[in-house]
């Protein structure tokens, strides 16, 4: 059964990355958009475009009725959910199913169990796949905490058995703290998931993060596609991903991988998913929870694989088998991933929404960009502060990362503070370079990485006071004619017809 | 022409000449040659001594702030004379009442003073949500709160003044 019109239901860079693959695949696409993302990059680019209601995602992008019902309307036959929203909403799924449409992710059941962490950690220690040494239920009670976590030794890691995002995490290093913690856990949980459910789990000291891609087609096949990096990460949100990981070898990527897949089968995992390990010094992996949809690091593994993940996820969910085996899955090169965030790294991670006056984008050989903003785009307050995605590919990592510092320095967003400044900082630190990483990196280094501000500030001097005499008539510093070149450049593939 | 810049504590005389995207920049000692253009409004492209720079020059209030290569500057630019002015006439000097006012635009999702209470510097004041993300604002001296605002809940725009502190 091919997908002929797919509804994209989410916003940002992943809903034009999904346009693309559609428009690649000759499958049509469907915008949906909230009051706030009328002049969003997404809306442009698809086919079609229907408002879904008021800024808060609860009454848009989380609607999940009124977003089947424009997918209804508009004869969509597919929804593509991206990542967060309703990607891992296994009620949502289910209410595709119902109104015919293809929900182009897992089947419900497999976002069920893998969504419930405890669950998920109990079908990975039935498998023997190692797990972080914690409680297998969610701990109900102060006094069990207590108990558990003396069993497991401090420091703990307490997290929501819903979790995801880092929402509802909370480390502890001694015992007088573990009843605050519990508290604010709970509330996050509560808050954030609906459930105040959590579960204890030992807080390893400086593990690395390190993911498994898996492709699985609905005729039982389970295949990996490597594995990704992410251990540069700011309370539990990733920064920078790269493929393959420095840590990893053959010997490890093997072991990875395979656990990676068992536990897909045991979840009776259909479409792309991802596996998550926290690994130690001496190589010992540890399963630590799977998400049950594209990730936003997805490209890195695009890149070094030359599999297009959401072309896959399409064919998947239209009923094709896979085409390939695991043997045919070979990496190559190096790559890696910066997000760019309107935040400001130097002042309290501040969220910087606003209008992106000015915008140069990188490119060059072996650089990527997935983009959601262009000059003039309104950066809404509303939804998180992903503006676009930077990714490049070396021949080894040298060069990879060479090649990320290059096209950060070609990187210019005006108007908005973003994290391209802290990630030139990361490129051309010593130990990111020598592949010494784990995820307490950022807190480790930050004080490093902030040094080097004030280097500009006769150049500042230079500017404000010529901002000022251009003001008072004395200087001209007359703008260039618009070119046809800007003209052209707006966003769209398209002329619209007058 | 002369003019006061006063970055953080530090005021420098800074004195231009020159026009047609040709300028002769001079601050203390030091003498800079500036080719610049303005590409779109707010954002300059500087060659300094053959360098290249890009800044983007935002006017807030009284002061601009310019972000060079990554780094922020807050600059305040007054007209020589009118410098001297204002600081023999005591106005800088003068301490009043101190606002909190909304770096940028959100939610209050949390008050945690009312008016009336004494706060300490590092006391949390409220929680603006933007983005997804929860950001606390803290006192940064302490004082008696003297009057709130705003509420949870309300919908706040970067500029607002949302508590004064006596």
């Amino acid at each position: 059964m091919k997908i002929a019109k797919v509804l994209v239901a989410n916003r940002g860079e992943i809903a034009v990355r999904i346009i693309r693959a559609c428009r690649e695949a000759g499958i049509g696409a469907v915008a949906i958009f909230s009051e706030a993302d009328r002049d969003a990059l997404h809306v442009q680019m698809a086919d079609e475009a229907y408002p879904i209601g008021p800024p808060p995602a609860v009454e848009s992008y989380l609607a999940a009725e009124k977003i089947v019902g424009v997918a209804k309307a508009a004869g969509a036959d597919a929804v593509h959910p991206g990542y967060g929203f309703l990607a891992e909403n296994a009620a949502f799924a289910e209410a595709c199913a119902e109104a015919g449409l293809t929900f182009i992710g897992p089947p419900p059941a497999a976002i069920r169990a893998m969504g419930d962490k405890t669950a998920a950690r109990r079908i990975a220690r039935e498998l023997g796949v190692p797990l972080v040494p914690g409680t297998l239920e969610p701990v109900t009670g102060d006094e069990a905490a207590r108990a558990a976590a003396r069993k497991i030794g401090y420091p703990v890691m307490i997290k929501a058995a819903l979790g995801g995002g880092g929402k509802g995490m909370r480390l502890v290093r001694r015992e007088e703290d573990l009843a605050g913690a519990l508290r604010l856990a709970r509330g996050e949980a509560q808050s954030a998931f609906g459930d105040a459910s959590i579960y204890l789990e030992r807080a390893l000291v400086e593990p690395r993060h390190i993911e498994v891609q898996v492709l699985a087609d609905g005729q039982g096949r389970v295949i990996h596609l490597g594995e990704r990096e992410c251990s540069i990460q700011r309370r539990h949100q990733k920064l920078v991903e790269e493929s393959p990981s420095p840590l990893a070898d053959a010997a490890l990527r093997e072991r990875l991988g395979e656990a990676a897949c068992r536990i897909a089968q045991a979840a009776a995992y259909v479409n792309a998913g991802t596996v998550e390990f926290l690994v130690d010094a001496e190589r010992n992996f540890y399963f630590l929870e799977m998400n049950t949809r594209l990730q936003v690091e997805h490209p890195v593994t695009e890149l070094v694989t030359g599999i297009d993940l959401v072309h896959e996820q399409l064919r998947i969910a239209g009923g094709e088998p896979l085409g390939y085996g695991q043997p045919d899955v070979r990496g190559r090169g190096v790559a890696i991933e910066c997000r760019i965030n309107a935040e400001d790294p130097f002042a309290g991670w501040l969220p910087s929404p606003g209008t992106i006056r000015g915008l140069r984008v990188p490119s060059g050989p072996w650089v990527r960009v997935d983009s959601g903003v262009y000059e003039g785009y309104p950066v809404p307050r509303f939804y998180d502060t992903l503006l676009a995605k930077l990714i490049v590919w070396g021949a080894d990592r040298a060069a990879a990362i060479d090649r990320m510092a290059r096209a950060l320095a070609e990187y210019r967003v005006v108007g908005v503070r973003t994290t391209i400044p802290l990630l030139e900082r990361i490129m051309a630190h010593p130990d990111f370079r020598a592949g010494r990483l784990s995820t307490g990196f950022l807190d480790r280094v930050m004080p490093d990485l902030g040094a080097g501000q004030g280097r500009h500030a006769s150049i500042a001097l230079i500017a404000a006071v010529l901002a000022q005499y251009e003001r008072l008539g004395r200087g001209t510093l007359a703008a260039p004619p618009p070119s046809a070149w800007r003209q052209a450049a707006r966003p769209g593939w398209r002329g619209r017809p007058e | 022409m002369k003019f006061v810049a006063t970055a953080g504590d530090r005021a420098q005389t800074v004195e231009i000449s020159g026009g047609r995207g040709q300028y002769r920049v001079t601050i203390g000692e030091q003498v800079w040659e500036v080719d610049a253009r303005r590409t779109s409004p707010g954002i300059y492209s500087l060659l300094v001594g053959g360098v290249s720079y890009v800044a983007d020059v935002t006017e807030q209030e009284d002061v601009a702030i310019v972000e060079v290569a990554g780094e922020i500057y807050a600059v305040k630019v007054e007209e020589a004379t009118r410098h001297v002015i204002r600081t023999r006439g005591g106005v800088a000097a003068a301490p009043g009442p101190r606002t909190l006012v909304a770096p940028l635009p959100g939610r209050i999702t949390h008050v945690a003073v009312t008016p009336g209470d004494r706060v300490r510097a590092g006391d949390t004041l409220l929680v603006i949500e933007a983005m997804k993300m929860e950001n606390e604002f803290k006192a940064a001296a302490a004082g008696t709160i003297s009057e709130v605002r705003v509420q949870a809940g309300q919908p706040v725009n970067a500029g607002d003044v949302l508590l004064v502190i006596a």
